[in-house]
């Protein structure tokens, strides 16, 4: 095609986009790359974080906190799957219409609110609501399963971290599923009413229709929950446990970034170790997102047809 | 009979429980709502104006308050026209490599860690600097913002039947009269609810800011070479002091920055809510 005014122009500002994406890769790499000189693979395999004046006795692995990164969004996930999906058939199948505008609009409030309103509501009302009402119960009757065994003694733990997500990520999992939901054809309900389906039976063979949409939600809202950090920081104890135990404090890669960059330049091997980290969480970011668009627009396209 | 009696109990069943289940997905908006004002109000009632406009040590965020407006104003300036043009771009152009490569990176940037895209501009912009600057944050929220209203920009595009493109082109316009003259005003409402809403998202970001824009809260902000505060950064400072009094603050300052949000976000969503109707 021809090059004309607009073309010219906006090629340039699409051209800036790519270019800052790409030096954030490059950027990431080549600061890495003195912590993986000395470290090798084993900054992501090992557990371990010596920070010492002497750059000779320093040793980092960042083992815990990549665990820290997926266990956590997995947390939130199985939390907020049941939650959205729930949330989506009620909302299309069973809400008046303008109540059903309310609650669209509630959660796309929760789905927007400042990640640091859910910190502080975490880290001052959530935090010890679970520690007395939920982990100290949990730990006093049932702490022979090895899940419940880490006495909670600030609550600040895995599963306070994985709660929160789940807060936050369920309104952005309940968008995709509602409307994959809302794209299934009517005359899919007609039969199924037709044939003489109860609302839930009907409910049920829709909800195996769109199984793919829900898929994708999964994955995207872990994407999301993954790259969350200041929520996250406040609750999560910040310490390195490679454990289950629900109730043990830990860390996550963009916690252990917003907590240990600021005075990491005193030591000569953490700030390669962090962008190591950063990294991580990076390609980790980016692939999880990939696959999940890639279901979502396979999904889009099926329904088309 | 007691087959269907059977099957109209789980149905009931079901009811009560995606309806109890939708009540716990939204109850956590109510208690964060109650408790940011009950906690938040008291303090600033208790500050008065000079909540607003005093400097920390006198017991007031007005630095912070004036900082997130400079990031955010500072943020829409860099992030803005760019953004549109890459909008802009992706509609015109969607079946090229580009264009399709295009649309792919806006939405994979819409999700990836904020913390990432802070680190990033500190080693471009902070480290060759050797300061934190209110520049260097509004960067940061700028390449945030960006994705939000390039993807707004062309859903809002594509609304657009194309008669009226064809009936541009029809006149002898070119195309970026067609897409600037023509297009761009009629969908002017979809585009404008884009940069609303990524401006309410990074007026309340504060990962991409915690090594770029530094905090300031003693005194005003000057010049955009040097640190700037913001609430969110402040809050989330205060949140880990161990001072009750500093806790007192984080609330008074959520509470103001809770106002903020929602004083921008919930009439967009009534007007989006008109634009369908």
């Amino acid at each position: 095609m021809r090059m004309d005014g607009f073309k010219a122009i906006a090629i340039v500002a699409v051209f800036v986009v790519f270019a800052v994406f790409a030096g954030m890769l490059v950027i990431y790499f080549t600061n890495a790359v003195p912590a993986f000189h000395r470290f090798g693979i084993d900054v992501y395999l090992k557990n371990i974080w010596n920070a010492a004046e002497e750059p000779s006795r320093e040793a980092y692995g960042i083992a815990a906190a990549i665990w820290g990164s997926f266990y956590t969004s997995l947390i939130a996930v199985l939390i907020a799957l049941p939650l959205s999906i729930s949330y989506s058939i009620f909302v299309v199948d069973y809400a008046p219409k303008r109540l059903k505008n309310v609650i669209i609009i509630l959660s796309d409030v929760m789905a927007g609110l400042p990640t640091i309103i859910y910190g502080i509501w975490g880290a001052f009302v959530l935090v010890p609501l679970l520690r007395d009402y939920v982990m100290q119960f949990l730990y006093d009757h049932l702490s022979f399963i090895p899940l419940f065994s880490y006495p909670p003694i600030t609550g600040y733990s895995y599963l306070s971290a994985g709660i929160l997500l789940a807060i936050m990520v369920t309104p952005f999992a309940s968008a995709i599923i509602r409307e994959a939901y809302e794209m299934i054809p009517y005359t899919y309900r007609e039969a199924a009413y037709a044939l003489g389906a109860t609302k839930y039976e009907a409910t049920k063979l829709l909800i195996g229709y769109i199984k793919p949409a829900i898929l994708s939600g999964f994955i995207l809202a872990f994407g999301r929950a993954i790259g969350e950090t200041v929520a996250v920081s406040l609750v999560i104890g910040n310490t390195f446990n490679l454990t289950w135990k629900l109730f043990a404090p830990g860390y996550t890669i963009s916690s252990l970034i917003a907590n240990q960059f600021g005075n990491a330049f005193i030591y000569e091997y953490m700030t390669p170790v962090l962008y190591a980290a950063g990294l991580a969480l990076f390609i980790i970011g980016l692939g999880i997102n990939i696959i999940g668009l890639r279901f979502i627009r396979r999904w889009e396209e099926n329904v088309k047809l | 009979m007691s087959s269907s009696k059977v099957r109209k109990q789980k149905e009931r069943i079901f009811l009560i429980g995606i309806g109890s289940l939708t009540f716990l997905a939204l109850l956590p908006l109510f208690h964060i709502i109650a408790t940011v004002f009950r906690n938040g109000l008291p303090v600033i009632i208790k500050e008065g104006l000079n909540f607003l406009t005093g400097t920390f040590s006198n017991g007031g965020i007005g630095p912070a308050i004036i900082g997130t407006f400079t990031l955010t104003f500072l943020a829409s300036l860099l992030g803005l026209p760019i953004a549109f043009l890459v909008g802009l771009y992706a509609y015109e152009f969607p079946r090229s490599t580009i264009g399709r490569w295009t649309k792919m990176l806006l939405q994979i940037m819409i999700e990836f860690p904020t913390i990432l895209v802070g680190v990033f501009v500190m080693q471009v912009l902070v480290v060759p600097m050797g300061t934190y600057s209110a520049f260097a944050g509004a960067l940061a929220l700028a390449i945030i913002l960006m994705p939000y209203v390039a993807i707004y920009t062309h859903e809002a595009m594509r609304e657009i039947p194309f008669t009226y493109r064809e009936a541009g082109y029809s006149l002898g316009l070119t195309r970026i009269k067609v897409l600037l003259k023509i297009l761009a005003p009629m969908a002017k409402r979809g585009i404008f609810t884009g940069v609303l809403i990524g401006v309410a998202k990074v007026a309340g970001e504060t990962a991409p800011l915690l090594f770029t824009a530094g905090g300031l809260y003693e005194s005003y902000p000057s010049s955009v070479t040097k640190p700037i505060g913001s609430i969110s950064l402040l809050i989330y400072q205060l949140v880990q002091s161990p001072s009750p009094a500093d806790h007192e603050m984080a609330w008074g300052a959520s509470l103001i920055l809770l106002i903020v949000f929602l004083g921008i976000f919930i009439p967009i969503r009534l007007s989006l809510k008109e634009v369908k109707l």
